[in-house]
């Protein structure tokens, strides 16, 4: 073999070993990228049960429920680790048996309490006008993101939550399970979003509460609920027009669209105490107008209104009563209404008809720890 | 000679290359409703004279179905539904009013528009469950339990009734039902749809003219099926409140 012809291999050796090297750099420099390939991924399509009358439950064609996915999503939702200090959950604000409120006008963050109630998941799956009291969010994967960067609910930033996750004993295979990531690197925050949304979407009435049953012609109301019943929907004339259904209809027992309801004094379009949605979308008409939220299991979900001001359904029958405070936007449909001590009581009978306590002891809604 | 029956093939080719297609031409039809008042754009929160009094709109929404393009005797429905959403922030948005774009409308002469106003009888007999969330028809605040109807035309504002710029009297006016669902037709237009062009249509709502002499401190609130008089009364001014402009 001449010295040309070694000269020859040897170049051909070093072009062989750089694009070796290259090719490699990657998993030499970041073993992260592919140390999760050895765990099997087998995604299993779910679809959660729903009540009959609902929508289809519809999902994004980049989101599709999986067991996993939904086994993440809860194990997410109930840990601290997502919070600056490891004290704050989703679940520390979304409680399960209080239908995923908390009970509280504010809710406590990291740094102090929010300066609005926490609202119901229950059917959050179905919203597809906006979420939050402010519609500031169009989808539930979005909207799982924004609370951990809140300087007063979690104060964390998801750079460090990704590190925290990517560090975790356990979440990589969790997120591969769920994903098929095939590194412990793919895991980022909107993954991590994803996983909350899918299991925010299970959350899902049970379809067992006494109106329920009563729609399926399974039993019959009481007289007073009838009555409650008859004036929410304005279904008879012998009874006066409680006006609840414009904005609280059935099934969801909310339009899941924004109204000014009458509880904030304004005398002009912006001197509302709180903006709402018209903050969100510069819109005057939007001005004063809050997300409705949804009646079903209504006894669990207080205090009421997007500042938790009525403590009790009978202050809130009686401000619907009353017809409310004026603004420029409030609703036609808040005016007082004139009922009676009776028809008052009627119409609570009625919204306590509401509640399905097997959406608040389902065990797949439950913390995972 | 070679070379003549080479121009001839490409003649032909080109003829077909030119004819190939033109069937599938297609231009776009362009409707903007516009909220008016009086000829007037009309934008919510704006004081208007009704009578002695004086009020403000703050919700304004119709449903229009089955719009639809007349050529002759036949009629080509061009869009199923669609929900017209006329509350407007102020003047010049309310005069650049709603735009339904309806496309691939094919190339043609056409004599006359068509629409409903309202949800027609087959769709109304199905609930908001029955539609996916991209239809106006999913929206549960579009639907009526206690009619089992969809709301059709929706008036809600405020009246002033002592003259003081207190607009504390609510007044709410839906329509609804099926026997209150309207067909408004106009006839005699000659328009073409051109190949990649558009074809606007403005198309004037005059609430005025819609509530008419309604005595609203009578009976702010008719949406109820059953009270049918003053929507009635509404329903029957349609084809006069709404103005097709070209």
């Amino acid at each position: 073999m001449n010295r040309s012809s070694v000269s020859r291999i040897s170049a051909v050796l070093v072009v062989v070993f750089m694009v070796s090297w290259w090719s490699c750099r990657d998993t030499i420099d970041n073993p992260r990228l592919h140390d999760l390939e050895h765990i099997p991924w087998k995604p299993i399509a779910y679809m959660p049960p729903v009540p009959q009358g609902y929508p289809v439950l519809e999902q994004p064609s980049d989101n599709i429920m999986t067991i996993d996915g939904i086994r993440l999503g809860r194990k997410l939702f109930f840990d601290p680790i997502l919070s600056i200090d490891s004290t704050i959950s989703c679940s520390s604000c979304h409680h399960p048996d209080k239908a995923f409120t908390d009970g509280r006008s504010g809710s406590i963050g990291v740094a102090g309490v929010t300066a609005r109630s926490s609202m119901s998941l229950l059917d959050i799956g179905f919203h597809f006008q906006g979420l939050f009291w402010d519609g500031r969010s169009d989808i539930l994967e979005h909207q799982a993101l924004l609370p951990i960067e809140d300087p007063v609910e979690m104060g964390e930033s998801w750079d460090r939550v990704e590190e925290k996750l990517k560090n975790h004993p356990d979440y990589p295979t969790d997120f591969r399970k769920a994903f098929g990531i095939s590194g412990t690197a793919e895991i980022t925050r909107e993954l991590a979003g994803k996983a909350i949304a899918q299991f925010q979407r299970t959350l899902i009435s049970g379809g067992q509460s006494k109106y329920d049953k009563f729609v399926r012609g399974e039993i019959f109301l009481e007289e007073n609920e009838q009555n409650g019943f008859w004036m929410f929907f304005d279904m008879v004339d012998f009874l006066p027009d409680a006006e609840c259904g414009h904005c609280h209809n059935a099934p969801l027992f909310t339009t899941t669209e924004f109204h000014n309801n009458g509880i904030q004094y304004a005398p002009v379009s912006t001197s509302y105490p709180d903006p709402g949605l018209g903050a969100i979308t510069g819109r005057i008409s939007d001005y004063g107008k809050f997300k409705v939220p949804t009646l079903r299991n209504i006894s669990y979900t207080g205090p009421y209104m997007h500042d938790g001001r009525f403590k009790t359904l009978d202050e809130v029958i009686d401000h619907y009563n009353s017809g409310g405070q004026y603004s420029p936007g409030k609703n036609a449909f808040i005016y007082p209404l004139r009922l009676t001590e009776d028809q008052k009581a009627d119409l609570k009978a009625f919204l306590l008809t509401l509640n399905d306590t097997s959406f608040l002891s389902n065990p797949e809604f439950q913390s995972p720890f | 000679m070679k070379s003549i029956y080479t121009v001839f093939t490409l003649a032909i080719l080109f003829l077909l290359a030119g004819c190939k297609g033109k069937s599938d031409s297609t231009g776009t039809l362009v409707l903007t409703f516009v909220p008016e008042y009086d000829g007037q754009p009309l934008a919510i929160f704006t004081t208007k004279p009704y009578g002695n009094d004086q009020l403000q709109f703050s919700h304004l929404r119709m449903m229009v179905a089955d719009v639809a393009a007349l050529k002759g005797a036949s009629t080509e429905v061009l869009h199923d539904i669609e929900e017209i959403n006329l509350t407007f922030d102020n003047a010049t948005e309310a005069a650049a009013g709603y735009e339904l774009r309806i496309p691939n409308v094919k190339v043609g002469n056409y004599t006359g528009l068509e629409f409903g106003i309202g949800v027609p009888a087959d769709l109304n007999q199905k609930q908001p469950a029955d539609f996916p969330s991209s239809s106006p028809l999913s929206k549960s605040g579009n639907y009526w339990v206690a009619w089992s109807s969809y709301i059709f035309l929706r008036i809600e504002g405020r009246l002033d009734t002592l003259g003081q710029g207190d607009f504390t009297l609510g007044f709410v006016y839906h329509t609804g039902a099926d026997e209150l669902y309207r067909v408004l037709k106009a006839e005699n237009l000659q328009y073409q749809i051109e190949d990649g062009k558009e074809t606007k249509f403005e198309i004037a709502v005059d609430y005025k003219k819609l509530l008419g002499d309604i005595d609203i401190k009578e009976n702010p609130q008719n949406h109820n099926p059953s009270d049918i008089e003053y929507i009635q009364a509404i329903t029957n001014r349609l084809a006069s409140a709404i103005e097709l402009r070209y």
